[in-house]
């Protein structure tokens, strides 16, 4: 039988690494993804994931099992994402340099030209409109459609309601759907 | 414990020992090789809020001054004479020329004077401590304002 | 919750399924009856399907082992210098102990003695301990502020603008100089 979350927590809090390496094997991939949404910059996102793991690794002895060890470290992966954010002086612009060959490569099965031109445009504004959100609203939106992750879950991570959530949630929304209105 | 290991062990702290003795005995000799001048130009301001990663180190230095941003521009290093002078370009049609006079306790004398043009802004001569810096700023620049740090280190 | 303000503030929730079931039965009847909010539903619902393109597409696998050799390379270089000390010590002074005591003791010794002359100030272009005599400042005319930072000792010397004895009647904002 897996060992939990806390079981883990535990070991490695009495210093067993191989513990702490669990842990990270289990939640590398989803943390790096969250970070990647709200960077948009693979290289950012992959020092910010290992950084979040490290801090993770410094304060381990402080986590009491209080919230799931998941919404502790995505709490600490958002925070220095959103510190790092900040400080980034990439605009968005260099952003959709970074992603045009990526876009190029995909395989996309248009079931008419006209949709596959159409979408492509779509995305590219998304990308940018996603890019002009604060920090905070890009945030929810990227821990709920990432992640799928609840209101309560994301109000854990974020420090703030679910009432917080679910009006950030909208606001990004509709701030979203305004610019792309003549896409979707 | 294999023997093998003690005599690496024995080897690694007799090569420390001669380390120290050598360098014991370099230390004693600086005054005969130039001194190392490095001039790093920051462009402080007000427009925005970034600090520029590459300041890292310096924050607590810049920190002081209050400006809410501030960028790299350039960094400079020249090997400077005692009693020479070394000359670096700053921006705006300025430039610093750094000489070093003698060194003494390890703080190493520096005429530094700044130019605008032909015309001098400031002349003045400090004892910083071997490999240290100070600041000197003011010069008004791009909207924001020039800070320059200025180090030496006696080889 | 009738009018349709009402129901779009919710349709996002609603979609996510973090509705109560009274809340959730509301809205779900009048979005069956009103075009426009089932309008809003389709875009919302188009726009999600968009953001989990857009997001998966940078979300290609990363390899474990290079990423924990990362990790594991961070916490090693932050672990504090004394841990790190006392364990090479430790290494270095494995039985027969007493052997190594005496040479220890001189490199201790060696390196105390040194320290001042050798290695005075810690790093090449940043924070240090750092006192600055200043001898004379000669600034032409200008005025001229002489500050000491207190963490690191540094010393800044601060050119203003405006030359002694002119009117100042510009307006510049207070930001132009520094505030110490």
């Amino acid at each position: 039988m897996e060992p939990s979350d806390l079981e883990l927590v535990q070991r490695c809090q009495s210093g067993d690494m191989t513990a702490f390496e669990e842990l990270v094997s289990r939640y590398h991939q989803k943390v790096y993804l969250v970070i990647v949404g709200l960077l948009r910059n693979r290289d950012d996102a992959l020092e910010v994931a290992q950084e979040t793991f490290l801090r993770a690794y410094r304060k381990i002895g402080s986590f009491q099992g209080g919230s799931s060890f998941y919404t502790w470290l995505y709490r600490i992966a958002v925070n220095i994402a959103i510190d790092s954010r900040r400080r980034q002086k990439r605009s968005p612009l260099d952003f959709r340099e970074s992603m045009d060959g990526v876009l190029e490569e995909q395989d996309e099965v248009a079931k008419d030209p006209f949709a596959d031109v159409h979408d492509k445009e779509l995305r590219e504004k998304l990308i940018a409109a996603i890019n002009d959100l604060t920090p905070e609203h890009k945030a929810v939106i990227v821990l709920r459609t990432i992640e799928g992750l609840s209101y309560k879950d994301i109000g854990e991570i974020l420090g703030c309601s679910e009432g917080t959530v679910m009006s950030r949630l909208h606001y990004a929304r509709k701030k979203l759907q305004d610019k792309l209105r003549a896409f979707l | 414990m294999t023997h093998r290991k003690n005599l690496l062990k024995a080897a690694l702290l007799f090569n420390l020992l001669i380390f120290l003795a050598a360098a014991w005995i370099q230390a004693a000799d600086k005054n005969s090789q130039p001194v190392h001048v490095t001039i790093g130009t920051i462009l402080a301001g007000n427009q925005n809020d970034e600090f520029d990663a590459r300041l890292k180190g310096m924050e607590k230095q810049l920190k002081v001054m209050k400006y809410r941003s501030y960028r790299w521009l350039k960094e400079e290093s020249q090997d400077v004479a005692w009693g020479g002078n070394g000359v670096f370009e700053i921006p705006g049609g300025r430039s610093l020329s750094v000489a070093p006079q003698e060194i003494r306790n390890n703080r190493i004398a520096l005429k530094v004077r700044l130019t605008e043009g032909q015309k001098p802004i400031i002349d003045t001569t400090v004892r910083i401590p071997n490999k240290g810096n100070f600041i000197l700023g003011g010069p008004p620049h791009e909207g924001g304002a020039l800070v320059l740090s200025i180090s030496a280190s006696a080889q | 919750m009738k009018h349709c303000d009402d129901i779009r503030e919710f349709l996002g929730a609603w979609l996510d399924g973090e509705l109560d079931p009274s809340e959730a039965e509301a809205v779900r009847l009048h979005v069956a009856d009103c075009p426009a909010c089932a309008e809003e539903r389709r875009q919302l619902e188009k726009l999600q399907v968009a953001m989990k393109s857009v997001f998966s597409t940078e979300g290609e696998r990363i390899a474990f082992e290079p990423f924990w050799h990362g990790v594991r390379s961070r916490i090693e270089r932050n672990r504090p210098w004394h841990a790190e000390l006392i364990e090479w010590l430790r290494s270095a002074l494995e039985a027969p102990r007493l052997v190594w005591a005496v040479p220890a003791m001189i490199v201790v010794l060696i390196v105390a003695l040194s320290l001042n002359s050798i290695w005075p100030s810690l790093k090449w272009w940043g924070q240090r301990n750092n006192y600055v005599a200043v001898e004379s400042i000669d600034a032409h005319g200008r005025n001229v502020a002489l500050l000491r930072e207190d963490d690191t000792k540094t010393t800044v010397i601060w050119l203003y603008q405006n030359p002694e004895g002119e009117n100042d009647t510009s307006e510049e904002p207070a930001q132009s100089g520094p505030t110490f």
